[in-house]
Parts: structure tokens; sequence; C-alpha cells
């Protein structure tokens, strides 16, 4: 059990990490966000792998729209969508590499070196799950539900204030 | 105590009167010696009444002031008194068109009240002082007529020798009231021995400066360019008594050495101020070296042990000097010179006068029954008596001669000569002069008295004296008419009429001397005042140099860190790129900081 | 040692430096919001492996990694927002250009 398991996280995992080196790799804009989503999706299933069910669904879900609403936005707002012009759009590549590569290192340090203890505990069932999952949200957590919401709504709000365009006055 | 008070501040106050009304200086000056008199009188009666008036005022702590009126302070006092008065009646007419008068009468006065205040003085710490007065008005008088040629380096000259010996004084006296413990001069006549011989030899020569005798005789000729009066009463009755004086009261302490000094020194000086006097060709200066010779033979009179002598001498000198020059200012107006080729002739124009200057000197010579005669007598006889007589009796005898000879000479000169035109009645002049001719006349009559009043009674002389004296006087008298100086003096006419200067005189062993020692303390003095300023000179440059620093450092340190500050700011504003990358790889950084500093805590706290 | 955390861990710990890189060295701002967006799913990965292996029984982690969902949907749609405001002043949203907040 924990050998598939294993094997199954591994592979989604180099999967999803894979993708998102595409990500930055490529000069296609649209290829990037089509590999975002790739690599999104293989965390998703990694979810599914662990036993979250619920959040594994979700993640795809969710994921597969924002993809997709940000290739519009990639296409509406790149100078060269199709990366046909093969500029190279960084800067400070080796401050960033550096960066990447410290923070890389010192958490695999810590995972390596903590001593993780076992035996892993059962799982309940995805109902099961679902159902304190539920009785969590709107119970326990029903405040940390409504200011949640309360922020999507005022992101939601600001977010469109910000996007419309300024009224030009008229000119009497 | 109010006669006291009379003889001492009638002329002090009469002298701040004159200096602080400005008027009518003549009758206050008059006012003030009548009543200075009248407080002498006084005080004199009460002696002679056998009482001793004393008076003590506080002065310094153990040195207070002691005023002593018995019989030998209060006769000086009266003859003190006597002169001052008489001169100033005569001074009112001498100096009736002078514009300085104010000037003259203050200062003659407050000479009267130091003078009398010397005589009255019964502590060493107030002769002191009173001698210092009398030493400085003295100057002021000389140097009268400050503007005419040679008359301020005259009085300079006079100050500076006669203080010269005043160190003589003042040595004798601290060593007399160190010893005896107390200032009181009676007290302090019981010293005896070693210390007495110093004293009285320093006292000698203070009492040489004072009364001009031998080698200091020369401030005395240079103190004719005073004004007549002013000769008349310092420089032949008062002042120069003052040595004479000192040597008189003390006289008991003094031990045969010192008395054989006094005694050499008065004779030397008898004879050669004698010689002085032939050959001056001044009348004044004659008559100035006619004093010093006399006061040399009160000296002789001391040195043979018998103050009383030289006491009686002094009065008899007193009247009769001051009588002398008094006629002499009167024929110093007449030609306005006082050069006796200038007056020959002039008493014949003045016959009154005349006589009564020629009373004088003849009392001078010592012709009975005037008052020298008596007072010469004593002097010869105590001469004759005292066990130094191999040496005094000729130079008294000698001094006798030449006092006859000098006298002789300048009633020839006064005498023979055209009388030029007539003279003004001169009302005060003759008035002063007249009284004082009277006493110089009669004072031998009231010896006697005074011997008994001291109770110091001279044993009546052998008739040799008296014969020896008249003799000696007539020949002199003789010789002086008939000789012309130049004859009688012969190879010594040159020297006697410089004065006598012995390696250069007092100018080269006194004045020059003093004057170079005051030029270097000046020189020394302004190095002085160059290091202060310099010093000076150096903390204001320390001080700038401070400010400097200060400026350069501190304000240098402030701004420099300011500009640092600054230029540190100016660094930092870098970080604010406004690059979103930047800030983000920032934000990184500092997580990356925080997350490393929360893991290692716990490892050492 | 619990080798499927240790796995999941790491490949949290790799998202994370991919997501870094491309935040920090992108010119563009939709890229550098993909950065962040891969980030997010690192922390993500992350908490679901601490719960399913660690502590299964606490639902709260599941409420967490809501939350954290939900902060990347929103942070999405703002920065979209900015995005399109940016577009229309400045004709691009490339972050080389965008100097204004230079102090």
């Amino acid at each position: 059990m924990s050998v598939a398991t294993s094997l199954f996280l591994a592979f989604f995992g180099i999967a999803a990490v894979w993708f998102g080196i595409v990500v930055f790799r490529t000069h296609s804009m649209v290829r990037s966000a089509i590999a975002l989503l790739f690599s999104q999706t293989a965390i998703g299933a990694m979810f599914l792998v662990m036993q979250a069910e619920f959040l594994g669904v979700l993640q795809i879900m969710m994921m597969a729209t924002e993809m997709s609403v940000m290739a519009i936005f990639m296409v509406m707002f790149m100078m060269d969508p199709g990366g046909m012009g093969k500029m190279d759009m960084t800067h400070q590549k080796r401050l960033s590499l550096w960066a990447a590569g410290i923070g890389l290192v010192a958490a695999l340090a810590v995972i390596w070196g903590a001593g993780w203890q076992g035996p892993v505990p059962e799982v309940p069932g995805a109902d099961e799950q679902a159902r304190m999952l539920g009785r969590e949200l709107l119970g326990r957590s029903m405040f940390i539900f409504e200011s949640a919401a309360l922020m999507i709504l005022t992101a939601m709000i600001a977010a469109t204030m910000v996007a419309i365009a300024p009224r030009e006055e008229e000119n009497p | 105590m109010i006669w006291l008070a009379l003889t001492l501040l009638a002329p002090l106050g009469a002298a701040l009167a004159v200096f602080g009304l400005r008027r009518a200086p003549g009758v206050i000056a008059l006012a003030g010696a009548g009543l200075g008199l009248l407080g002498a009188f006084g005080l004199f009666a009460r002696a002679a009444g056998g009482a001793e008036v004393t008076a003590t005022l506080p002065f310094l702590p153990d040195l207070p002031i002691l005023l002593v009126a018995g019989p030998l302070t209060a006769t000086l006092a009266l003859v003190v008194a006597t002169v001052a008065a008489m001169v100033l009646l005569y001074a009112t007419g001498y100096m009736a068109h002078d514009p300085e008068k104010l000037r003259f009468f203050g200062t003659m006065l407050m000479f009267v009240a130091a003078m009398e205040l010397l005589v009255l003085s019964g502590d060493w710490i107030t002769l002191l002082a009173a001698w210092e007065l009398i030493g400085f008005a003295s100057y002021l008088l000389i140097g009268f007529w400050y503007s005419r040629e040679g008359v301020p380096g005259a009085a300079m000259r006079a100050f500076l020798y006669t203080r010269t010996a005043d160190l003589g004084l003042y040595i004798a006296a601290f060593l007399l009231i160190g010893l005896a413990g107390t200032s009181e001069i009676s007290a302090t006549l019981a010293t005896a021995g070693t210390p007495a011989l110093i004293a009285g030899l320093l006292l000698l020569f203070a009492a040489m400066g004072k009364s001009a005798q031998v080698p200091m005789q020369d401030w005395l000729m240079r103190a004719m360019a005073g004004p007549t009066p002013v000769s008349a009463l310092l420089h032949s009755a008062t002042l120069v008594a003052a040595g004479a004086i000192l040597l008189i009261r003390t006289a008991p302490m003094l031990p045969d050495g010192a008395l054989l000094a006094v005694g050499l020194v008065g004779g030397v000086t008898a004879v050669v101020a004698g010689l002085m006097a032939l050959a001056a060709g001044d009348l004044k200066r004659l008559l100035a070296a006619s004093t010093a010779s006399q006061y040399g033979l009160m000296l002789v009179a001391l040195g043979a042990g018998a103050p009383v002598a030289a006491l009686l001498h002094l009065i008899a000198h007193a009247a009769i000097k001051s009588a002398l020059f008094l006629g002499a200012g009167v024929f110093q107006h007449d030609r306005d010179s006082t050069d006796l080729e200038a007056l020959a002739g002039a008493g014949r124009a003045r016959p009154g006068i005349f006589a009564g200057f020629a009373l004088a000197a003849l009392a001078l010579a010592g012709l009975p029954p005037m008052a020298a005669f008596f007072s010469k007598d004593a002097i010869l006889a105590a001469a004759l008596d005292s066990p130094f007589a191999v040496w005094l009796l000729p130079l008294a005898l000698l001094g006798s001669v030449l006092t006859g000879a000098y006298m002789a000479r300048a009633l020839r000169v006064l005498w023979t000569g055209a009388p030029g035109k007539a003279a003004d009645p001169a009302p005060l002049m003759s008035a002063g002069m007249g009284v004082l001719v009277a006493l110089a006349a009669t004072l031998g009559f009231g010896f006697k008295p005074l011997e008994a009043m001291l109770s110091a009674h001279l044993p009546e002389p052998a008739w040799i004296i008296p014969a020896m004296g008249l003799a000696v006087g007539l020949a002199g008298l003789a010789l002086g008419w008939v000789l012309a100086p130049a004859r009688l003096l012969g190879p010594l006419l040159r020297p006697a009429s410089e004065g006598f200067v012995i390696a250069g005189g007092m100018q080269a062993l006194v004045a020059r001397p003093a004057l170079a020692l005051a030029a270097a303390c000046e020189r020394f003095e302004q190095r002085l005042l160059a290091a202060v300023m310099a010093i000076g000179r150096i903390n204001l440059s320390i001080g700038v140099g401070a400010r400097r620093m200060d400026k350069d450092t501190i304000d240098a340190a402030i701004f420099g860190l300011v500009d640092r500050a600054i230029a540190l700011g100016a660094r930092a504003r870098r970080l604010q790129s406004g690059f979103i990358h930047r800030e983000m790889a920032l934000t990184f950084a500092g997580i990356a900081l925080v997350v490393g500093v929360l893991l290692v805590t716990p490892l050492y706290l | 040692m619990i080798p499927e955390l240790v796995i999941a861990l790491s490949i949290g710990a790799a998202l994370f430096g991919v997501g870094l890189y491309g935040a920090l060295s992108q010119t563009n701002l939709v890229m550098i919001i993909m950065g962040v967006e891969l980030v997010l799913a690192a922390a993500l990965v992350n908490m679901v492996a601490f719960w399913r292996y660690l502590h299964p029984d606490v639902t709260a982690a599941k409420m967490f990694v809501l939350i954290v969902m939900a902060v990347m949907a929103v942070e999405m749609a703002v920065g979209f927002g900015i995005a399109i405001a940016r577009f229309r002043s400045r004709g691009s949203v490339e972050m080389e250009e965008a100097r204004e907040l230079k102090g």
C-alpha cells in the first residue's frame, strides 16, 4: 500500500515540478498557461493520492478554470503570445536562481534532517471526511468561513473597480 | 593739652585753610603761625613750671604715637614757633608780588606743623614720620620756582642726598626699637654697649645728612635756589637743626666712640664749611656754608659731652642766622640777585636793615653781650674739658676764626660800593627781621634760667675761655675785613669755591648711582611688562587655538557625521528601486533571515 | 521516517523553488502571478501532506487549505484587475518599466 502511494506521489510530484519548469522555460505564453494548468492538475492528483478527495477535486476544478482565464489574459497582455520572437523575458536570473536554490536546499535540509516519527494514523473514509468537513465548516469555523466570504466579496468589488476604465468628463 | 593741640594743629589747620579757601594766604598763615606760637608759649610755660605735658595717640599695636613736651622739647618747640612766626611775617612782604603765594604759604605752614611734630615726638615712629615730612616739605619749597633753570635739579639733588642719609636713621631707629622692645625714645636711651655704638654712628650719619655736615654739605648750597624765607626758616633754624636735635636728644645714650666721631665730624665741618663760606661768591651760599659750619661747632660740643652747650648754640644760631637770611632777602629784593658783586654797596641804601644785619653778624662772630658769645664760650669750654680736647679745641678755634672772617667779608662787601637807587620801605620784612635781631642780641641773658629749667648747669668757664673766644672772634673779623679771600685762602681758594669736591663728590657717589639704579629698575619693569604681555598673548593664542580646534574638530566631527548620514541615506535609497522583482527578492531575503533567527534562537537561549 | 511524507514535502520544496525562481526572474506581471501560484500550490502540498501523515483527525487543517485556495483565487483576481488598469494606462505590463515608486 505505501509503496504504491509513494510511487504515485513521486510520479505526480515530478510531473508537477516538470510542468512548473516548463512554465518558465517556454517562449510561448499559451504554452506557459497550459503547462501551469497541468502542473496544478498534477498537484490535485497528489491530493487525491493522499486521500484528501474533496481537496483534490476542488483543486483540479478551480485550477482548470483559473488557468483558462489566465490564458486569456496572457494573450491580452503579452506582446508576443505565441513566442515566435524568442525574446529573453527575464531579469536578475542569477539572483533568482540563487534565491530558489537556497530556499530549496534549506527546505530539503529541514525535511531530510527532521526525524518524522511514525506510525501513520488511519484516515477516515471520503464521505466521513466530507461530513466532518461540513460540520467543521458550519460549526466551529463558521467565523472563518464568513470572513473568507467577505474577503472574496471585497476582492471581487475591488478587482472590478480597478479594472473598470476611468470615465472621461464631458466638456460643457 | 590744649597748648599741645594749638602748637601742632594751628599751623596744620592754617595750611588746610590756605589750600582750601584759596584766598588771603598771608593773613591765614600769620594767624596759624601766631596761634602756634601761642601754643608753644603755653607749653614752655608749663615746662618751665616743672610739668611735663604728654599725649598718647593710638597707632600701630604696641607702637602708639607719643607726644612729649618736657623742658627740652618745649624749648625747641618755642624756638621753632618763634622763628616760623617771624619768617612768615617777613614772607608776607617778600612774597607780596609772587603769583604762587598760595602754594608757598600752604607748604610753609605744612612744614611748620611737621617740624613741631618732630620736636615734640616722644617715640621713634612719629619722629621718623615727621623727619620724612620735613624732608618732603623742603623738596617742595626748594623747588618752589620750578620753572626756573636749575631749580628742579637742585631740589631733587637735595632730596636725594638727605634721603640717602636718612637710611642711617631708619636702621638706627629699628635697631633701638628692636632692642628696647618699645618705640618710646626715652626708653630706648637706656641701650648700652655695642648696639649703642652702632646706633650712635648711624644716627650721626643721619644727622650728617640733615645738618649738612661734611661730606654732605653740598645739598645745602644747592638748597639756596629756593626763596629766601625758605632759606631763613628751613635751612638755618629748623630743618638743618633736626640733625643736631636728634643727637642732642640721644646724647645720653652715645658711648665714647660715637662721641669722638661726632666731635671729629663736627670739627672738620666747622673748618671746611668755614673755608667754603670764605670763598663763596654768593651771599646766600656764604650764609649756607656758615650754617653748616655752625652746626659743626654744635656737634663739637656734643662730641665733647656737653649737649646743653649745643642746645644753647642752636637757639642762638636760629635767631641769628634767620635774621641774616632775612636781611639778605631784603638786599636780594633791591638788587634782584644774591651775587656778592651785585650786592656791593646794597647796605648803604638801607641803613636800618644793614644795622640789623651787622648786629647779627657780630653776634655770630661771638661778641658779647650777645647770645652766641655765651654759647660759643660754652662750646670752647666743653671742648677744652673733653677727653678729646687735643682734636676738638683747635678745630673749634679755627672754626670761630673763620666765622668772624667770612662775616666781616660779607659786611665789607655790603658796605663798600655805590648805594644804588633809593629803596622802597618794607615794613613787614623789617618787622620780621627786627624781632629776630632783637632776640639774637638779647637771648644770651636767658641762658642761665634756661639751664636751670633744663636742670643741666654748665660749669662757669675759666677766664681763659672767654678770652680765647673773644680773641679769635675779633681776629677773624679783622682778617675778613682787611684781607681779600684770595689772599687768606691762598691755594685753597679753588677747592673751597667748588665745595671741596672729592672723588666726584656727592654727584658721583650718590646722585649718579641712585639715578642709574632708578633707570635700571625702569628697564627691568619694562621687561616685566613685556613678559606679562607675552604671557597674555600666549594665553590669547591658546584661546584662539582652542576655538579653532573646537571649530575644526568638533564642528568637523558633527558635520562629518551629518554628511555621512546623508551619504548612508543616499546609498540606502538604492534599495527603493521601485522594481517589484527587487522588492520580492528583498522580501525573500528578509523572510529567510527571520526564519533563520527563529530556528537558531532556541539553541542558544 | 515516513517515506511518503518525505516525498511529498520534497515535491513541495521543489515547487517552491521553481515558483520562487519564476516570481523573481520574470518581467511580465502575469508570469510573476503564475510564479506566485506555484509557490502557494507548494504550500498546499505541504499542508495536505502534514494533515495526511501526521494529524488526519484534525479537520481544521483542511479548513486552512480551503482558505489558502480562496486566497489564491482572490489574489489572481485582484492582480489581473491591476494588470488591466496598468495595461490601459501604459500599454504594457512589463515590470521593467514600472519605476514610479522609486524612492
